[in-house]
């Protein structure tokens, strides 16, 4: 209500209050107004149907040309019964040998992963003790909030790197040999360039690391900067799932199938006390990445049922068949009850 | 003092409050001094004011008598109350009769008399007043008393005040006070799921965005009042009028306003540019009547000069009520007069055809009427919010659940691994640090471990109740209610009224409405009434085709035509009578024409036109009615020329003759008639009667002309069952002595001091009898344009229409005829009785024989139309002895209901009687005052912004000009508004519930510890930023069907009464969906990246994208008119989370860096990302499929229609012309 204005002031506003008409004002924008015809279900249906299965097969084939060796061994590397204990002593050589046939031949590169299992690198209390400023920047050492209870030293100076994920870097350590012949495995490159260059400092150096009571794991060169400190790289990166793997290295050279690599692992990393698992991977890859039979069959799958439900709507219309559009099938318009409605 | 006004049965107009004050105040005045023409022959002079205040006829007095009946009746019951506003105090009654027994409305009308009876004469007490130093300012303000400045402020919040005030406000929604806690809860250390920061982001917007719209709308508020209270009005200040800013003005001041100023304040007039003290008002922008409407000031106080004045008013505390006011004032002890609503003029108003006003301000600012009465309309709840709080509930069950699960299963993990967390290294519950005493971390006891994981677990999932739905539902409101007012469909072009949306949060029950209530008069009709008929003296003149339609001029002294503003056509048989005629019949017939003429309080005003020749003569006046009349008369050759105080002036055929009022009976509803005694220029003394007919041949001598009789009384009834209004006509000359009792009888009463009401009404009883009958007139209320066919439309829609209305039974009748409400072929149960036992038996009469038709026949198709008609009486009987119930069955099998002689509550208690008994939709639409009550009793109440007052319109959740906008208001804007809606919040819920189960999924695989893979980031922006557009898109512009396929099958407006588009059965579809969906989302890249070198940052990432791909495609399949604005909500809405999630990889302290770059390289990301949306989406696609083609509703069968119309209309240009033309 205006209690201001004179008249004509009012009679002027009021010759104005028309709304003004345009097609967005009354609705009526231009659209498209798509209806699920019998031909576009089936269309639709049949076109994933075609896309799908070529890929799965694709896929499928590719995985399988992959070569995967898996080693578990854990359990192996420990004769003793108190595996805990073993593995806790710090005296005790830890060297275990491993000797893997190909079964196929594989070509390089050779992917070298660790596979952890019942490893819960997603638990809430890990993924939290951590420092990221402190990864990357020498002036943040001292941001270890987060880092407990992981982050200093008996004498108050910062761990760096802080957290319970760098503690417990882990450090069993392969060495290959192909047929007795030793040969190299290449460790540069296995962290995401990224990382390298972005996310750990180089100017930020190891200080405190691995000097309290209890070791949880390997022990960094303190005169390498982090960015050059792969293994913690690729360590901190933290597994999605509780069953992970982590580029440990890569092999150079091409394997024949029926050669043997014998592997000499040091075994130094508890999973014991938790009862995870360790196994050692040996991978070639493809176009879709590693050994993933999953998705090429799930593709199968999903194009098979795609194909399914096409012939079961075809079935369907024609069994059933209705004109659209048909004012007759209104409810108001039809003539008996039993009327399909 | 004002006499109580009684409630009002139907069509009868109050007792004037003023007369009787006026004649009190005036007896001890010297009034023959004051007067401009003496008058000859002993008079009493006739007051002005009582005249104006008289019979504002059936409709506008209706309008009135809620807000001020009732107020009354409370206080006379309660005096307690009487500082309270009357709006409150009516309201409070509406709640008792809502709440309360049954006999609720028969209580009010019992009432009523003993109210009545209670006795005019009321004194203010000192406690309740509030005392005005006449022109003493200081005095006036001195404290206690403290009476604010005249500036107003609507504005709800100051700066300083802002941030508390909106926040209080705001909080005041549960669900914020919710997601309020769980942020606290968040920064419990031990609970921190997101940091600080982000845990508060999702209420933070949403309080933010709620905020700067009510702060952008106070400062609105803030600029206009600033210009409101920089205007200068003209204030005595030291004895000299200056100009003075609106906002400075104090209770106290005097003030003076000139002609076409709007006034600054309340204010007692204390005199006019006229001699008797007459101010002529346009109250336009009050109640939004634009006639004018005449107040006076007091003869006691126009006679001193301004600034010489000094005196008292008590005046009772500022209320709501406009059309009431209670005072007197007390000039230098000279004793106490009364003042009442017409001695008062009101902020807001135009002062017209006075030079000037002199008025002492007694409301200021806030206190004045107008500000009292600015409050908005109560706020109602819809049905589909209601609706809403039931799954709100279900999906509060489903988060305690889930949260039990994390629990429980945590709890087990914790018992399993007890001897192991000391070391495991991903846990390592042991500080070696020395410098922990207790030597753990983060280690409170297994106990409140499982508290803690509880606690968190809410915290994590607790988007579950969606906390962007409530804004997001505000916000498509407000761009439905955008659509609405712009719609060209609802504009009315004559009076230039737009559709206004004042309520914002019910807009979707637009489109489930079962019931509509309406009113008649203004409503259904135009209230603009035409003169049709006139039986006089038994001959029957409805024959107007062959008289002129321009209506007769008459010359003036200064040889100026004047002309009357209205033409009516005239029947030339009674022209002729009239002019040439000779015998009884012509005498009668003239007298007929002069009382038409002169028994009113009509105000003739003469207005220039470009011609200065010519003159238009405007008659101003309250009631419709009497200006048809007047209107009437004057073309008939008596043309009232001037009313003054004391005379009238009627220009018969040429000749002017002054007939001098000696009194005037004002209409009441005991009476339901007025009559005026006039001195004739022929010396002799006349009594001119018109009123009901029922009234009226009660005091008519029937022995005296009974073929007249006999032919009037067919008359009528002929013109009533032709849907006119009635009037009938009676006059009786006066002797001497007759008059002089009269005389005497009236003054006494006049000036009597207790029950002056009641005396006055027992002299005009006493002097209206044995009247001659002159005759009958017939009104016409015209029909709005379109009535008829809406109400087909709406009845086609399967909305029932319910006509209330005060007019009486035939009249009803014929309107329902007129505007096809009720038609030939219906069987009308009729329920009118004058009894409680004979009421009782025609019900149970009706009820058994409604049973009968409805076992009888079995077949829809076959059956027999039913209509109800029911009058007030029998409903005051009805709801009185706990009959509602079978009132309700009857009425139920009724296709169509009309209620006649209702009183304003009674269409409230009507209402009631609906909402209690069945969850059907009600809708009450109306115009008046008195259709206030149903309006806020019903679910949606509309207004017609008409030419009725505008508390119909303030009351109402809509506003709009015509009742045939009521077709495009429910069936298109209600259809679309409520199945966006339903929609919207069935896909709010869906979102945030697919989103919650992927995050528990993953849940299971982390230790229970609710890890997210997805960054707190995402998880904050997912239902804030993500994909909140879209949905608010949707809601706002996708159209089922358009709005010509709606217009032509009304019964698609089935589908909102049938809540087709929001029920539990969907909610559970939509939430199973939801949990296949997220299944997918999650188990499908799981199961690809199981022992794999995947990162938790990527495999979030990936989980991010697909649940917004995929709420936004599931969107995407169910929008159903793609225009440009949703294509590009909906793509650029994954395409904005795209970036989102690129920038918020592109920080390097965030531990998931890069880690999307790194994802979009890999083959086996795309292909993940396709094979979720695919499968995902089959169940929905295959069940939307099959539903549509062979499960098909009768929307989806109009889309196709809809869309092979399309197709035609391109390939048949020229079809499409004639298909619009028939459209």
């Amino acid at each position: 209500m205006s209690l201001s204005g004179s008249e004509s002031d009012s009679l002027a506003s009021r010759r104005s209050k028309k709304p003004k008409y345009s097609k967005f004002t009354q609705q009526e924008l231009p659209a498209c107004k798509p209806l699920l015809t019998p031909g576009i279900v089936i269309g639709a249906f049949s076109l994933i149907g075609i896309v799908f299965v070529p890929i799965g097969l694709a896929s499928l084939s590719a995985s399988q040309a992959v070569v995967e060796l898996v080693d578990r061994y854990d359990a192996e590397c420990v004769s003793a019964n108190d595996k805990v204990g073993f593995i806790q002593d710090t005296k005790t050589d830890k060297a275990c040998t491993r000797t893997i046939t190909v079964p196929k031949p594989m070509k390089r590169p050779i992917h070298i992963y660790y596979q952890l299992e019942n490893y819960y690198q997603n638990h809430r209390r890990y993924v939290k003790s951590r420092s990221d400023k402190q990864l990357r920047y020498k002036d943040s050492a001292h941001m270890i909030k987060n880092c407990e209870p992981e982050a200093a030293s008996e004498d108050g100076a910062p761990i760096v790197p802080c957290g319970l994920i760098a503690w417990s870097l882990f450090n069993d350590t392969y060495a290959f040999s192909v047929n007795k012949k030793s040969i190299e495995v290449n460790k540069k490159n296995i962290a995401w360039d990224s990382d390298k260059s972005n996310k750990f400092g180089s100017d930020v150096y190891p200080s405190n690391f691995q000097k309290g009571d209890l070791i949880g794991g390997a022990k960094l060169n303190d005169k390498l900067p982090l960015s050059e400190q792969e293994d913690l790289i690729v360590w901190m990166r933290t597994a999605a799932l509780p069953t992970f793997r982590k580029l440990y290295g890569r092999i150079e050279t091409d394997i024949m199938a029926s050669d043997e690599i014998t592997v000499v692992i040091q075994n130094n990393y508890n999973t014991y006390s938790f009862g995870g698992t360790k196994a050692l991977v040996l991978s070639t890859t493809s176009w879709i990445g590693g050994k993933n039979n999953f998705i090429g069959v799930a593709y199968v799958a999903i194009g098979g049922i795609c194909l399914f439900l096409a012939m079961c709507f075809v079935v369907l219309y024609v069994v059933k068949p209705r004109v659209l559009g048909d004012p007759s099938y209104l409810s108001w318009n039809k003539e008996t009850p039993d009327h399909p409605n | 003092m004002r006499p109580e006004r009684p409630l009002l049965p139907p069509s009868t107009p109050p007792l004037p409050p003023q007369q009787t004050e006026e004649a009190a105040g005036r007896a001890s005045v010297d009034v023959p001094d004051r007067l401009p023409d003496p008058v000859p022959s002993p008079i009493l002079r006739h007051s002005p004011a009582s005249s104006t205040r008289r019979s504002r006829s059936l409709r506008s007095v209706m309008a009135n008598s809620p807000s001020v009946t009732f107020a009354e009746d409370i206080r006379s019951g309660s005096k307690a109350e009487s500082s309270a506003s009357s709006f409150e105090n009516f309201q409070f009654r509406l709640a008792g009769s809502m709440t309360g027994t049954p006999a609720g409305v028969a209580r009010v009308s019992t009432r009523r008399s003993a109210s009545e009876r209670a006795g005019s004469q009321r004194d203010l007490r000192d406690e309740d007043a509030r005392f005005v130093y006449i022109n003493d300012a200081d005095h006036t303000n001195a404290p206690p008393a403290r009476f604010p400045d005249n500036g107003i402020h609507t504005t709800k919040y100051s700066i300083l005040t802002f941030v508390p005030r909106n926040l209080y406000e705001q909080f005041h929604r549960v669900a914020y006070v919710y997601f309020l806690i769980l942020a606290a809860l968040n920064q419990v250390p031990q609970l921190g799921v997101f940091s600080p920061v982000a845990s508060i982001l999702p209420l933070a917007f949403v309080l933010g965005v709620t905020a700067v719209k009510d702060a952008y709308e106070d400062w609105r508020r803030h600029r206009s009042d600033k210009t409101e209270n920089n205007r200068t009005a003209s204030v005595l200040v030291g004895g000299v009028f200056r100009p003075k800013r609106w906002k400075e003005i104090q209770v106290g001041e005097v003030v003076r306003v000139v002609a076409n100023e709007t006034l600054p304040c309340d204010m007692v007039l204390l005199s006019t540019s006229d001699p008797t003290g007459v101010a002529y008002v346009q109250t336009i922008n009050l109640d939004g009547e634009s006639n004018l409407k005449t107040r006076y000031a007091k003869q006691e106080t126009m006679p001193t000069p301004p600034e010489a004045l000094a005196g008292i008013i008590k005046c009772e505390k500022p209320n709501r009520n406009i059309y009431g006011f209670l005072a007197t004032v007390d000039l230098d002890g000279r004793g106490a007069v009364s003042l009442g609503p017409s001695n008062i003029v009101l902020r807001g108003c135009e002062i017209k055809n006075t030079t000037w006003a002199i008025g002492v301000a007694v409301y200021t600012g806030r206190d004045t009427k107008v500000m009292l009465n600015n409050s908005g309309a109560p706020s109602k709840r819809s049905r589909l919010e209601t609706h809403m709080n039931r799954e709100t509930i279900v999906l509060t069950v489903v988060l305690v659940l889930l949260c039990s699960i994390v629990t429980l299963l945590a709890g087990i993990w914790l018992g399993d691994h007890s001897d192991e967390l000391a070391v495991i290294p991903y846990f390592r519950k042991k500080d070696f640090s020395s410098s922990n005493a207790d030597g753990t971390y983060k280690w409170y006891g297994a106990g409140p471990q499982v508290v803690f994981t509880f606690m968190m677990a809410v915290i994590q999932f607790q988007v579950m109740i969606p906390i962007a739905l409530f804004i997001s539902m505000e916000l498509s409101r407000v761009g439905q209610a955008y659509f609405m007012v712009q719609d060209k469909h609802m504009f009315d072009g004559k009076r230039q009224a737009k559709f206004q949306c004042r309520a914002l949060n019910i807009n979707e029950d637009l489109g489930q409405i079962k019931y509509v209530f309406s009113d008649k008069t203004g409503t259904l009709t135009e209230n603009q009434m035409e003169f049709r008929c006139a039986s006089v003296h038994g001959g029957d003149f409805s024959d107007t085709d062959g008289g002129g339609g321009d209506g007769h001029s008459v010359t003036g002294e200064d040889g100026v035509v004047l002309r009357p503003k209205t033409a009516v056509k005239t029947d030339p048989k009674l022209m002729a009578l009239l002019k040439d005629g000779a015998g009884e019949k012509a005498v009668r017939a003239r007298d007929f024409f002069l009382t038409l003429a002169t028994c009113n309080t009509i105000v003739p005003i003469v207005v220039d036109t470009p011609d200065p020749a010519a003159r238009l003569l405007e008659y101003q006046g309250e009631s419709p009615d009497e200006q048809a009349l007047v209107y009437a008369a004057a073309a008939y050759g008596y043309t009232l020329v001037e009313r003054t105080s004391g005379h009238i002036i009627v220009d018969v055929f040429g000749t002017r003759q002054r007939y001098d009022v000696l009194g005037l009976h004002e209409f009441d509803s005991d009476r339901k008639r007025m009559s005026v005694i006039v001195g004739c220029p022929d010396k002799t003394v006349k009594l001119f009667v018109k009123g009901a007919d029922s009234s009226m041949f009660g005091v008519i001598d029937k022995s005296m002309n009974s073929d007249v009789v006999q032919a009037t009384e067919k008359h009528l009834h002929s013109y009533s069952s032709i849907g006119l209004r009635t009037l009938v006509i009676g006059m009786r000359e006066l002797s001497q002595t007759e008059f002089q009792e009269w005389q005497i009888a009236y003054e006494k009463a006049s000036t009597s001091l207790l029950g002056r009401g009641n005396l006055l009404r027992g002299v005009a009883t006493n002097i209206e009898r044995n009247l001659r009958l002159l005759g009958a007139s017939g009104i016409e209320d015209k029909l709005q344009d379109g009535v008829p066919e809406a109400i087909e439309k709406l009845r086609q829609a399967g909305i029932k229409v319910w006509v209330l209305t005060g007019d009486k039974q035939e009249t009803a009748i014929s309107i329902g005829y007129s505007c096809k409400l009720l038609t030939r072929d219906m069987t009308q149960i009729v329920i009118n009785s004058h009894s409680r036992e004979s009421c009782r038996k025609i019900l149970d009469d009706a009820v058994s024989m409604v049973n009968k038709l409805r076992s009888f026949s079995t077949d829809p198709q076959a059956k027999m139309p039913l209509a109800l008609i029911i009058d007030g009486n029998s409903l005051v009987y009805i709801f009185d002895t706990d009959r509602e119930e079978k009132l309700f069955e009857v009425a139920k099998a009724c296709d169509v209901v009309l209620c006649c002689r209702v009183a304003p509550l009674q269409k409230a208690g009507i209402v009631d009687l609906i909402k209690k008994r069945t969850s059907d939709m009600t809708l009450a639409i109306g115009d008046g005052a008195n259709d206030v009550s149903m309006i806020q009793m019903a679910d949606v109440g509309i207004g017609i912004s008409g030419q009725e007052g505008r508390q119909a319109v303030m009351a109402s959740d809509f506003a709009m000009g015509q009742f045939r906008f009521l077709v495009p208001l429910l069936l298109v804007h209600g259809h679309w508004n409520y199945q966006r809606m339903g929609y919207m919040i069935l896909y709010n819920f869906y979102r945030n519930a697919t989103f919650v189960f992927v995050l528990f999924w993953y849940v299971l695989y982390t230790g229970f510890t609710l890890t997210t893979a997805i960054t707190e980031w995402s998880s904050v922006l997912y239902s804030v930023i993500y994909t909140a557009v879209p949905t608010i898109v949707v809601a706002i512009l996708d159209k089922d069907l358009s709005r010509r396929t709606l217009l032509k099958y009304p019964q698609l407006y089935g589908a909102g009464q049938r809540e087709e588009n929001y029920n539990l059965r969907l909610f559970i579809f939509i939430m199973l969906d939801s949990i296949w969906q997220s299944l997918a989302i999650f188990f499908i890249p799981y199961l690809a990246y199981r022992k794999s070198v995947i990162d938790g940052a990527s495999l979030g990432d990936l989980w991010t994208l697909s649940v917004v791909i995929l709420v936004n495609i599931h969107l995407a399949m169910d929008v159903i008119r793609w225009n440009w604005i949703t294509h590009a909500a909906i793509w650029g809405s994954i395409a904005a989370t795209w970036i989102c999630v690129m920038i918020i990889d592109s920080i390097p302290i965030m531990p998931g860096f890069w880690a999307i770059y790194k994802m979009m390289g890999t083959g086996l990301f795309w292909a993940l990302l396709l094979a979720v949306t695919v499968v995902a989406m089959i169940p929905h696609f295959v069940a939307k499929a099959f539903r549509e083609y062979f499960t098909p509703n009768d929307i989806q069968i109009a889309r196709e229609m809809e869309k092979s119309q399309d197709l035609h209309d391109a390939t048949h240009p020229e079809v499409q012309m004639s298909t619009v033309a028939r459209a």
